[in-house]
């Protein structure tokens, strides 16, 4: 019991850590570096201490520090509860999907299994979607509680779009909870130990569809017209300053993490290495003792599924990059008209495949 | 739009009246139709990936391996620890040259007075004792300079000349902007590139 | 649901995208009156650049109106100051020689360039492509070297003098030309992979702003929007002035001028230009850059300082400015956006009587309402891009 506590209590602090220590202010250097190396330029390096700039990294602190002595103002006449709560709506949900997603696999350690997965549900996919639901709150009261026009037209664009999207990104799972038969994320990363049973060589359209909608989903470009261009003035969060602000924008890059988190899970293999099965991996730590086999098994499979998440955050961040963004009637007509029909279908051809 | 009446409409553009073969146009549409691969997103998104991802990775390995000759592969120039290196062309400050004796080789004509486009110089004029005629004050206002060049171009004397200086040129009083003789003056040696230039484009031509 | 639609009290909302808005790079002010999404009417207030351009021409002498026209139109400033002093060559009556004609097409050509990169990188930046703008503001670096290279400033150019030239071509110019051509090409082929297909960008840009031809010269178009609409009117091919006559290039005309067509026009005149370049330089002919004609032209330093007819000239013109004869003139160039006029009256003293600019980017700005009746506020964006309307010229 106390084993079962002190491991859980160390997951959480983990991906506590991980998300909101590593994660966050990682993230935001990366998209400059990564935006600056991508446009021939150098990026922001210059923030230093005592004249160490560690390449850019420390500008993530000055943006802290410079963001906890903002004034923190609420326009005149809006709801002031409403307006609080916005983004904790929108961050918390982002946070707190990633405890479903398994970082690793069953592992026996001194006499003990550890499943390395903060709360391994039944309705694991389930559960994040209906996180996702949630966040969409957090911006149509974002919109409404400033009381501002052009926020108000912001956070009902948004509304609208999020709403849209969260269909189609249910249907297009479907065809891989229909293929693995379980809506427990571990059971699905599992599964994938082999390489060919990888989500993405099952459902390769499926794949294309979900991260489509989840980007979609998180209001990056290229469907980012709640945020950037809702009549070319900052959309739903106009009205925000200082910690709230950078609670939306902290939101969205753990939402990065979590999209990337998911899209490993389900189509590539979790923690697995490519051709390399979970017995192949003890027996090659035979070495340091069954509970050092343990150890280090689940070490490198942390190591494998964070380097495939880090992946996926890079591939988001150089599709922000490249592409125009979308005008609003052109995304509503690409989900109504175009992700949901290709995921009905997809979930047809998935069927029948099945049976036969 | 009518062209003129003696031309042949068969052999001429209607709306322009000039010969097809001069005018060559050339249809830019029709070689930009969608063909299905393209109507489907993703292939051309995989495309303007590609391109984006050569840029970066050749950026980060230029980091760590730069290409022969220069510090870093991306184009920026990392000012201020780095300057870019200015043609000889390079219009800056005006500045009045010095003669060996620490006098200013001006001899107030009144030429770059009268030809300023924004009316930035001011001279009073005045003779020595030996009859030399010399600008008991010569006033240019920095915060009409437009930088045009037309000052060095007109006088007779390569008495002013642009130097290559864009640094230095903000102050926090508007009337430390007036510069006076003082702050223009400098040696020969330190504009001698500038002279040479102007010597070369401006002395002797063939008309 | 049309008959709760018929119920519903609903009203339009007037907006005002003022003069200082992301998209309006140019300060216009646009009254847009919206139902919903869709607008309804669209009014264009422009003159919030307005810097009396022809007024401070009768105040300064011939020569001194030159470093004005680098301000009008300010991406291609080198493509005004040939016309104004291909405006006032014309009233005066003389020719310059060869290679001055040979060296203002390649300036003109290089200001081309530079226009139209900077036109679709903020095309690019407006739409979200971030780095198809950076891609483009690099290129347009490097011609801007090549400019400063030549005459010292690399947007207030200040570099042709009627009669002639400021100087000469430096050395190392053709070997330095080719190189930035060779990167500036790659450049472009990356931009285009990155848009031109691109079906993001075609559903942005395509079928927006649609203009038949008729209706497109009804308006006063010239230019790229005018040949994106399928008219080859190109004040180079129609009007030759100066060697255009000698050089092989094409003039890429649209389908039905919508925003598409006028991307891609631009695009392809980019190519055309560099093309031109090349040519240039390759049939340039050596010799004289300025005319020998001491009273419009000041003469060099050497012969100021030793005919007295010079020195007494250049005293001349410098103070009074020169003196065209009395008359009149008119005269158009192939400017970036379209043909850009210059009607000048002289009266015979050193001043000008009248200098008016006819700006191609007016009539341009002037057909947004007509282009904008019944699409979405979020058209006008792309639209208003690749108009390509600059606050300088316009407003003079």
């Amino acid at each position: 019991m106390i084993a079962d506590l002190i491991e859980s209590l160390a997951k959480i602090i983990f991906i506590f850590t991980v998300n909101l220590g590593f994660f966050a202010p990682v993230l935001g250097w990366v998209e400059r570096k990564q935006s600056a190396l991508i446009q021939d330029r150098i990026g922001a390096n210059r923030a230093d201490i005592l004249g160490f700039t560690v390449i850019g990294l420390f500008h993530s602190l000055a943006d802290a520090v410079k963001v906890l002595t903002k004034e923190d103002f609420i326009p005149a006449g809006a709801n002031k509860f409403f307006h609080t709560m916005a983004p904790f709506i929108s961050l918390v949900p982002a946070i707190a999907a990633f405890s479903v997603i398994p970082f690793g696999g069953k592992y026996t350690v001194f006499g003990h299994e550890v499943h390395l997965v903060i709360a391994d549900l039944d309705v694991g996919i389930l559960f994040v979607f209906a996180l996702a639901s949630l966040s969409t709150f957090g911006v149509v009261l974002a919109g409404w509680s400033s009381r501002s026009n052009w926020s108000l037209m912001g956070g009902l664009r948004a509304s609208a779009q999020m709403l849209s999207y969260e269909v189609a990104m249910g249907l297009t799972i479907i065809g891989i909870i229909m293929v693995f038969g379980s809506l427990k994320l571990t059971e699905i990363g599992a599964a994938q130990e082999n390489f060919f049973r990888w989500g993405i060589f099952l459902q390769p359209v499926g794949f294309i569809l979900f991260l489509t909608c989840a980007i979609a989903e998180n209001k990056r470009v290229p469907f980012d017209i709640p945020e950037a261009e809702s009549e070319l003035v900052a959309g739903y969060f106009t009205e925000y300053s200082g910690l709230k602000f950078v609670m939306f924008w902290m939101g969205e890059f753990l939402e990065i993490v979590t999209i990337s988190g998911m899209v490993t899970t389900l189509f590539f293999g979790a923690w697995h290495l490519p051709f390399v099965t979970d017995q192949m991996l003890l027996d090659f730590f035979q070495f340091a003792g069954p509970n050092g086999a343990g150890i280090l098994a689940m070490l490198v499979n942390i190591a494998t599924f964070f380097g495939k998440v880090v992946f996926f955050i890079w591939l988001q961040m150089a599709i922000r990059w490249t592409l125009p963004r979308f005008r609003y009637d052109q995304i509503m007509r690409l989900c109504w008209k175009m992700i949901l029909p290709i995921s009905l279908i997809n979930i047809l051809v998935t069927g029948l495949v099945l049976l036969i | 739009m009518n062209t003129t009446t003696n031309l042949d409409p068969a052999k001429h553009h209607p709306m322009v009246g000039v010969p097809v073969d001069v005018l060559k146009p050339k249809r830019v549409r029709k070689e930009v139709n969608l063909t299905l691969w393209e109507k489907v997103y993703v292939f051309e998104i995989l495309r303007g990936l590609y391109v984006t991802t050569k840029h970066f990775v050749v950026n980060m390995i230029g980091f760590v391996a730069p290409p022969k000759g220069k510090k870093r592969s991306v184009f920026t120039v990392y000012y201020p620890e780095e300057r870019v290196t200015l043609p000889v062309a390079y219009r800056g400050r005006p500045v009045l040259v010095m003669r060996k004796d620490g006098t200013e080789r001006c001899v107030a004509c009144g030429l770059c007075e009268k030809i300023c486009p924004a009316s930035a110089i001011s001279i009073v004029a005045g003779e020595r004792e030996d009859l030399d005629r010399y600008p008991v004050s010569y006033t240019l206002d920095m915060s009409r300079c437009v930088y045009c060049g037309y000052c060095e171009e007109v006088c007779p004397k390569e008495a002013i000349v642009m130097s290559s200086e864009y640094e230095g040129l903000a102050e926090r009083d508007r009337k430390n902007l007036r510069y006076s003789k003082d702050r223009l003056l400098r040696s020969e040696e330190s504009v001698k590139d500038r002279i040479e230039y102007i010597r070369r484009i401006y002395s002797k031509w063939n008309y | 649901m049309p008959d709760i639609e018929k119920d519903l009290h609903t009203e339009h909302m007037v907006i005002n995208m003022g003069p200082s808005h992301p998209v309006t790079h140019g300060t216009v002010k646009f009254l847009v009156t919206l139902d919903g999404e869709t607008i309804v009417d669209l009014k264009v207030e422009i003159g919030y650049l307005h810097r009396g351009f022809e007024k401070m021409c009768e105040n300064g002498t011939w020569q001194q109106v030159i470093p004005y026209t680098d301000r009008l139109n300010y991406v291609s400033p080198l493509i005004n100051n040939v016309g104004y002093a291909l405006a006032v060559e014309k009233l005066i009556g003389i020719d310059v020689p060869e290679r001055c004609k040979y060296i203002r097409v390649i300036a003109c050509e290089l200001s081309r360039i530079a226009d139209h990169l900077t036109n679709v990188a903020a095309g690019g930046l407006e739409l979200g492509a971030f780095t198809a703008f950076l891609y483009f503001v690099e290129a347009r670096e490097l011609v801007w070297d090549l400019i400063e290279m030549l005459c010292g400033a690399r947007v207030t150019t200040n570099y042709v003098r009627i009669g002639g030239l400021k100087n000469d071509l430096p050395e190392g110019f053709s070997e330095k030309t080719r190189d930035v051509f060779k990167r500036v090409r790659v450049l472009w082929k990356d931009v285009d992979h990155l848009l031109t297909k691109n079906r993001v960008f075609i559903d942005r840009v395509r079928d927006v702003a649609v203009l038949p031809a008729d209706e497109a010269i009804a308006l006063g178009f010239t230019g790229p929007c005018l040949r994106a609409c399928g008219v080859p009117y190109d004040v180079r091919k129609a009007q030759p002035y100066l060697v255009y006559d000698r050089m092989d290039f094409e003039v890429p005309i649209g389908d039905t001028g919508d925003n598409f067509d006028k991307y891609l026009v631009r695009m392809e005149e980019i190519l055309q230009s560099m093309r031109i370049v090349e040519q240039a330089l390759d049939q340039l002919p050596s010799g004289p850059i300025n005319i020998d004609m001491p009273q419009y032209r000041w003469q060099s330093k050497d012969d100021i300082g030793s005919r007295i007819d010079s020195l007494i000239f250049h005293f001349k013109t410098v103070i009074d400015g020169i003196k065209p004869p009395p008359g009149e003139v008119y005269l158009a160039v192939e400017g970036g956006n379209g043909e850009l006029g210059f009607y000048l009256v002289s009266d015979g003293t050193g001043k000008p009587y009248k200098c008016r600019v006819r700006p191609p980017s007016f009539p341009l700005t002037a057909a947004m309402s007509r282009l904008m009746k019944g699409r979405l506020i979020a058209d006008i964006v792309p639209t208003f891009d690749m108009i390509n309307m600059i606050g300088g010229e316009c407003d003079r």
